[in-house]
């Protein structure tokens, strides 16, 4: 006895399951727990939190216009509010021109509006009817943040009106708005284009040349009222 | 696995606080009011324009900022406080559009009481009538200005309305969806197509 006593795991040394005896488990992973969890938790996260997510994802998108290339991840979160603020801001800054009349110098805030949404609706589904593979929000989504670059030439032609409208300033003008029209077509078509089969990419791009060529037009043929 | 002997503490303190909170009228106050402050601000605005700003822009912009901030917020955090609905879209890896309406099974201790339900479909439902009528005004005076307004406006609203109310249908079925269920899952998924295009 004190010998048994005295080796530690002496009665572990024949351990064999004879072979008459089913052995038998259930080993369960409980791989569904932790996405339960993570379920729950943005289910119910504090409103904080889906505030700040949600502006991240924002700013990561215009980080993407700012350096476009070729990245399916930014189109797996769309967002339309990059867009609605764009197209607010860009409204009101051709708005100087036409603030109290309403047939002098600038388009209509509502036109503007028309015009993006409208126009930015029109292209997704000729992408589509096309067999494109994007998603009709995703497309908007990007064709609304591509709208940045003009955006600022935007307000760079404003500053230079402030200086004067002659011949120089027109000069400047063009070439900042064609320099961001071509930014802003070359940004949407490096994410649109990939959705579409080789032959057709062509038929894609042209309606979104025209869109982003009729928005650098109202911005370069604006002129403040006197 | 946990032993079936082992010693529970049982706290009363969080009994009390449980309690508490399913005896209350409001558990979510401050949800149920920017619920309905953003929609009804919104439609005074549009009411009292005229008075407020002699610029079109001016309240174009303000309606619509309020709208989408009312937009985010009943579908980010009302919905599931008050009722513990849930909707949203998703991208799977093919970049097929996936439309997801999610709803409680069983109601937490955390989602809301009768009286916020209430607050909450009221909110949702009678808004969208409002722009509605809105709606047939400026058509009838030819405002074709405010149309434009108003048909963004209803559009923004009428999307929370058809989201909430597919998760509610969602809920109701009571169908587990065939992948990713878990046993004892408290929430229930269908996994949707709208119009298969968007």
């Amino acid at each position: 006895m004190a010998e048994e006593a005295s080796r530690p795991f002496a009665g572990l040394s024949d351990v064999s399951i004879p072979e008459d005896i089913p052995v038998e488990g259930d080993i369960s992973v409980p791989v569904g727990a932790s996405r339960r969890d993570d379920e729950y938790s943005t289910l119910d996260e504090p409103v904080k939190e889906t505030i700040l997510r949600d502006l991240r994802a924002v700013g990561k998108k215009f980080i993407h216009v700012l350096y476009p290339k070729r990245s399916s991840a930014l189109l797996r979160d769309w967002d339309l509010w990059g867009p609605l603020l764009l197209c607010v801001t860009l409204a009101l800054l051709l708005q100087g021109g036409a603030a109290d009349s309403d047939d002098q110098g600038g388009p209509q805030f509502a036109e503007v509006f028309v015009i993006i949404w409208f126009g930015s609706i029109v292209i997704t589904l000729n992408s589509k009817l096309l067999g494109g593979t994007i998603s009709f929000f995703q497309s908007l989504c990007v064709l609304g943040y591509c709208i940045m670059p003009l955006t600022v030439a935007m307000a760079v032609c404003r500053i230079v009106l402030i200086g004067g409208s002659g011949t120089v300033s027109f000069a400047v003008r063009l070439v900042v708005v064609t320099a961001s029209f071509g930014w802003s077509t070359f940004a949407s078509t490096a994410f649109l284009a990939d959705s579409q089969p080789p032959n057709r990419k062509a038929l894609v791009v042209y309606p979104v040349f025209l869109f982003y060529f009729v928005i650098g037009w109202m911005i370069l043929t604006f002129s403040p009222s006197q | 696995m946990a032993d079936d002997t082992e010693d529970v503490e049982l706290d009363f303190a969080d009994d009390e606080q449980e309690r508490a909170r399913r005896g209350a009228v409001m558990r979510h106050p401050l949800a149920s009011f920017f619920h309905l402050f953003f929609r009804v601000v919104a439609i005074i605005v549009y009411v009292l324009c005229d008075w407020i700003s002699k610029n079109f822009a001016s309240c174009f912009v303000l309606i619509i900022t309020l709208l989408s901030f009312d937009f985010w917020s009943v579908k980010n955090v009302s919905g599931r406080l008050l009722v513990g609905l849930r909707w949203w879209n998703q991208i799977d890896e093919e970049g097929r559009s996936l439309w997801v309406f999610e709803a409680k099974k069983t109601p937490s201790g955390n989602t809301g009481t009768e009286a916020e339900e209430r607050i909450f479909w009221l909110g949702l439902i009678v808004c969208p009538l409002i722009w509605t009528f809105f709606f047939f005004t400026s058509l009838f005076d030819l405002k074709i200005k405010w149309l434009c307004l108003v048909v963004a406006s209803i559009s923004l609203q009428v999307a929370n309305l058809y989201g909430y109310l597919r998760c509610k249908s969602a809920g109701q079925d009571g169908r587990p969806p065939a992948s990713h269920s878990f046993p004892g899952q408290h929430l229930l998924q269908r996994p949707d197509i709208i119009f298969g295009i968007l």
